[in-house]
């Protein structure tokens, strides 16, 4: 069984010299750097949206960008994971349908119960631009309650949160490892999820 | 997995149906009724020459056509100019989805509400027409929706090379040198038309054999190679990010 995430001789000068980790099933790995350290720019090398400068990365032994890699990693970025045109709601449906493989009306009560359950139902059914970064922050971990991966990795997921909602998200990261989830943290030293983690690694 | 080809599909017609990209195809009616009226108003008054009933159908046809490729091609090259250079639609990427349908889903969502606007306004022009029979109006009426095509189509060209307006402006002033290319005293080397659409050409001769047929063709090999270069520069785009 390959690692679920695999860096190896990762480097982003000048911000990352070189990073190399690998991450286990069930394991809570906290990247932690500050600021502009490079942490957004790896989780899209990871996603395989952006070419990696130097080393090499693998999902559960994929290429990043791969079709298989994209099935099994869930990504979580730090800003613009919704259309600022469509409802926040109906783009949840949308991605959750995607990955379960099911039409989006199945997925509708799931999403709307979930939604009730964080008490930003009201909220959900606004357009991005009406939210504030604490509510659009908390909606963007949906996929992450209503879907199963052997992978998530988050940029900065608890960033905006109130200490409710940083609780509830608290919840969700540590469901998926009750399920054998690997989770990659990429999170500023302050972060909760860097004390709580299994393993914290520094980038700067 | 279900939604995996469709998904950008959509999402853009979701978002084309928005009043702010619909809106301005809501313009095609009145300046279609204005210029049926400018044009028999024109007519009457021994201006242009007196049109026929056949002339008049085909100019309103044509002028709905133009007036639709125009509006087409300027917020095709807005939209998904806009759509790709997104954050949204870069983090997207990493959704499981066929990354190829990132371009052909907005395409094809643009050209679905374009052609819906298409058959409503030619619709109701031929609707108003005493007696169909009499001329060939379904030819009119495909020679007639190839500009709106080329308009999508090098929109989405447009889009990917370069920033909405720009792209707009561009195509603003390729399409009047399409149009001007149907003028009798328009007079170009005819290596010339391989780079200019030949929109007007199509417009006035398009009713003639074999001319119709070959700018027809022409055409249609022509939005069909913009759109080609649009997918190649948006996978080196993917890539290059």
């Amino acid at each position: 069984m390959p690692p679920y995430i695999s860096i190896g001789g990762y480097s982003d000068p000048p911000r990352i010299p070189c990073l190399s980790l690998e991450t286990g099933s069930g394991e809570l790995v906290a990247l932690v750097g500050g600021p502009g350290s490079g942490k957004s720019n790896l989780i899209k090398s990871i996603a395989g949206i952006r070419s990696a400068s130097r080393g090499s990365i693998r999902i559960m032994g994929a290429k990043p960008g791969s079709m298989r890699s994209r099935e099994e990693a869930l990504f979580v970025f730090q800003n613009s994971n919704f259309i600022p045109d469509l409802s926040v709601i109906s783009q949840i449906e949308r991605r959750i349908s995607l990955y379960r493989g099911v039409p989006v009306r199945n997925v509708h009560k799931d999403v709307t119960g979930w939604c009730e359950e964080m008490e930003l139902i009201e909220a959900a059914r606004m357009l991005p631009k009406q939210m504030n970064r604490s509510q659009l922050q908390m909606l963007s971990l949906a996929p992450l309650a209503l879907t199963s991966h052997s992978v998530a990795i988050l940029d900065e997921p608890l960033v905006n949160l109130s200490p409710l909602m940083t609780s509830s998200a608290l919840s969700i990261v540590f469901s998926l490892l009750d399920n054998r989830a690997s989770v990659l943290a990429l999170v500023q030293s302050k972060s909760p999820l860097a004390k709580k983690a299994d393993r914290t690694v520094n980038i700067q | 997995m279900k939604g995996r080809n469709t998904y950008y599909f959509r999402e853009s017609i979701s978002i084309l149906l928005r009043t702010k990209w619909v809106g301005p195809y809501l313009l095609v009616p009145p300046m279609l009724a204005f210029m049926v009226y400018a044009e028999s108003y024109l007519s009457a008054h021994g201006v242009t020459g007196i049109f026929n009933l056949e002339q008049r159908t085909i100019l309103a046809i044509w002028n709905g056509s133009l007036l639709l490729a125009l509006i087409a091609g300027i917020k095709s090259c807005m939209f998904l100019s806009g759509i790709w250079e997104s954050g949204w639609f870069r983090n997207s990427l990493a959704l499981p989805v066929k990354r190829s349908s990132g371009f052909w889903g907005p395409y094809l969502a643009v050209l679905s509400v374009v052609t819906g606007v298409f058959v409503l306004t030619i619709g109701a022009v031929a609707a108003a027409i005493p007696d169909p029979g009499r001329f060939p109006l379904l030819k009119v009426v495909v020679e007639s929706y190839i500009p709106v095509l080329w308009a999508v189509s090098i929109g989405a060209f447009l889009g990917v090379l370069t920033k909405g307006t720009a792209g707009s402006i561009f195509f603003s002033a390729l399409l009047l040198l399409g149009f001007l290319t149907g003028l009798p005293v328009a007079r170009l080397p005819e290596w010339l038309y391989t780079v200019i659409p030949p929109v007007g050409r199509l417009m006035t001769l398009g009713l003639n054999y074999p001319e119709g047929l070959t700018f027809t063709m022409t055409l249609i090999i022509h939005s069909a190679v913009v759109l080609l270069l649009g997918r190649i520069l948006y996978g080196i785009g993917a890539k290059r990010k």
